[in-house]
């Protein structure tokens, strides 16, 4: 009897064991629970958030650290080797980075809330070490690849060089907070979010779409000209980015909202690509959130470039925030995640006659029915409280995505349990 | 997915026309719920003539084809894992392919009872999806490795093969 890890032929070293990307899944969605349920404890201060310490901080590293990371490190962890075709050189070291930044984002954010030196110290050391040992993976997987997809590849390398941008900024801003050595805090901060948010969790997001979108909707190959122009103008927006916060340069800001605009209108283009030429036509909800993750997208560049023309927008910059890491990155995550998760059970379980369970056996579409709907009342709600100053409004977004949350613990539960059921490998 | 080879490009055209039919079943299934749809709508016919024609046709032939002459080179270029699993998916897909055959040749004889599209959505559900999944794996593994393995010559008698077998 076969294995169905063997269909990739010669892809089984490739294939991880099932308790690595799933350790990493299962946690974030605890986090996920717990970034709403933070958020809804500090929601009135929400609408005028700048950057300091408190709950919402706390509940935006939940968000980004928890959910955000966690995940892009489980994917990148198994989808890496399988793009560039190379297996990872060692696996205990992806166990050792989970260790590491699970207990180390739990004290960081537990220090954000009233900023506690040491568990802030504590935490971001850890979180550090886990990001470290995950960068130089990733980088080592990327410098082995000979015949890698290289546009991801390329994608890739940036994401890794944000990596260490956006965690330098944060060990300033938190050694910062003990020693008050930074002139303006606040343009540190914003940059550490840009970094953070389009360097390394965009240009993973983008990146990996290369590969992922094409596969899940078996369309042709992406024409790699039009790839390597959103590539570039991605690239050089974030720089256009950093440059404007560093030289708070009214120009520079528009300069990089114009071509992130750019670089985004490439990639759906690439990804309209994708479906027009696509196979499968019936794709489900996933793809319901995917494709309003990208709406987000580009609601948070317009907001982006309002924000930088001074046009008023009534807490315009937290609400761009909001709009790019919960609008954009969480809700395309979660659309990734529903469709891998039960994809990489049924790599690993056998079911009758020694074929794979069918993926309907290995999903629950109800909770996530649930969940979707719970997601876009939340960023509904939320984005008006922002923009209202309503403390109601972000408290009942938040209630909303706590449920969601919830609901998305519960399919994920249900897939590991199903998964368990059909086989023994989860260890 | 874009192949220089004819024989992937061959079989990559019959898993396009197979995911169509696939795509009208699940459709006809989304449509009609619970309720039996009606056979003498000429939609629901021409949807249940296709499914007939495309397994009875075209699916056996393709099936027989990878096994007989792709399977085997595979293994001899030391590669049998994916043969044997892809083997393995026919079976189980042929079996119930021939019940959604049965089911679909009784409907446009007899129209749908309460049981017979009970079972019918059964067998046709599982089908798409074992060969949506299926045919994912064949696009995503099995036609890029015989574009590497295989040389212009082998190349021609393949697509030839496969052609005169459909």
């Amino acid at each position: 009897m076969s294995s169905p890890a063997s269909f990739l032929g010669g892809a089984k070293d490739r294939l991880l064991p099932v308790s690595i990307p799933f350790r990493f899944f299962a946690t974030a969605c605890v986090f996920h629970i717990l970034a709403w349920l933070v958020l809804l404890a500090g929601a009135e201060s929400l609408p005028g958030f700048g950057g300091e310490t408190g709950l919402v901080l706390a509940a935006l590293h939940l968000l980004t650290l928890g959910v955000l990371v966690l995940t892009a490190m489980g994917a990148s962890y198994q989808l890496l080797p399988v793009a560039t075709l190379n297996p990872l050189a060692r696996v205990w070291p992806t166990r050792l980075s989970f260790w590491l930044i699970v207990p180390g984002t739990l004290l960081l954010a537990g220090g954000m809330v009233d900023a506690n030196t040491i568990l802030l110290y504590v935490g971001a050391a850890l979180v550090a070490a886990g990001l470290v040992v995950f960068a130089f993976l990733m980088a080592d997987n990327l410098r082995r690849a000979r015949k890698a997809m290289p546009i991801v590849a390329a994608h890739g390398w940036v994401a890794l060089a944000a990596l260490t941008g956006l965690l330098s900024l944060g060990l300033i801003l938190i050694a910062d907070l003990s020693g008050s050595f930074l002139n303006s805090r606040q343009t540190i901060s914003q940059t550490h979010m840009v970094i953070a948010a389009f360097g390394f969790m965009g240009m993973l997001s983008f990146g990996f779409s290369h590969v992922l979108i094409p596969m899940f909707v078996l369309s042709r190959a992406l024409p790699e000209r039009r790839s390597w122009v959103q590539f570039t103008s991605a690239a050089i927006a974030i720089c256009f980015a950093v440059a404007a916060m560093v030289f708070d340069n009214q120009y520079l800001a528009v300069a990089a909202v114009v071509l992130g605009f750019c670089a985004s209108v490439i990639y759906f283009h690439l990804m309209g690509h994708a479906f027009k030429t696509a196979m499968r036509k019936r794709l489900g909800l996933s793809f319901v959130m995917i494709k309003l993750s990208w709406g987000f997208l580009m609601a948070g560049l317009i907001t982006g470039f309002a924000v930088a023309l001074d046009m008023g927008i009534p807490n315009g910059s937290t609400l761009f925030g909001f709009l790019i890491i919960v609008g954009w990155l969480l809700t395309f995550l979660t659309g990734i995640q529903q469709r891998i998760m039960p994809f990489l059970a049924s790599m690993h379980t056998t079911g009758k006659k020694g074929i794979p369970p069918l993926l309907s056996e290995l999903t629950a579409e109800v909770p996530l029915k649930i969940h979707a709907v719970c997601h876009v009342v939340a960023l509904v709600f939320c984005a008006t409280g922002i923009v209202t100053d309503n403390t109601y409004f972000v408290s009942f977004g938040a209630a909303a995505g706590l449920a969601g949350a919830i609901a998305f613990a519960v399919f994920a539960g249900l897939v590991i349990s199903k998964l368990r059921k059909k086989s023994d490998q989860l260890t | 997915m874009s192949f220089t080879r004819r024989t992937a490009q061959l079989l990559h055209e019959d898993h396009r026309a197979t995911l169509t039919m696939v795509e009208a079943l699940e459709g006809l299934i989304v449509e009609a719920k619970r309720t039996p749809p009606d056979t003498g709508n000429p939609h629901v016919q021409n949807i249940l003539k296709q499914t007939i024609a495309n397994i009875s046709q075209e699916i056996g032939g393709h099936f027989s084809f990878e096994e007989d002459q792709l399977f085997t080179r595979l293994a001899e270029f030391g590669d049998e894992a994916i043969g044997e699993h892809l083997r393995e998916e026919h079976q189980a897909m042929l079996a119930i392919a021939q019940q959604v055959v049965d089911l679909a040749s009784t409907a446009l004889a007899t129209g749908f009872d309460n049981q017979n599209w009970l079972l019918f959505k059964t067998f046709a559900g599982e089908l798409s999806e074992r060969m949506f999944t299926h045919i994912q794996k064949e696009e995503m593994a099995l036609l890029p490795m015989l574009e590497e393995l295989l040389d212009p010559e082998t190349d021609m008698e393949l697509a030839e093969l496969f052609s005169q077998g459909q």
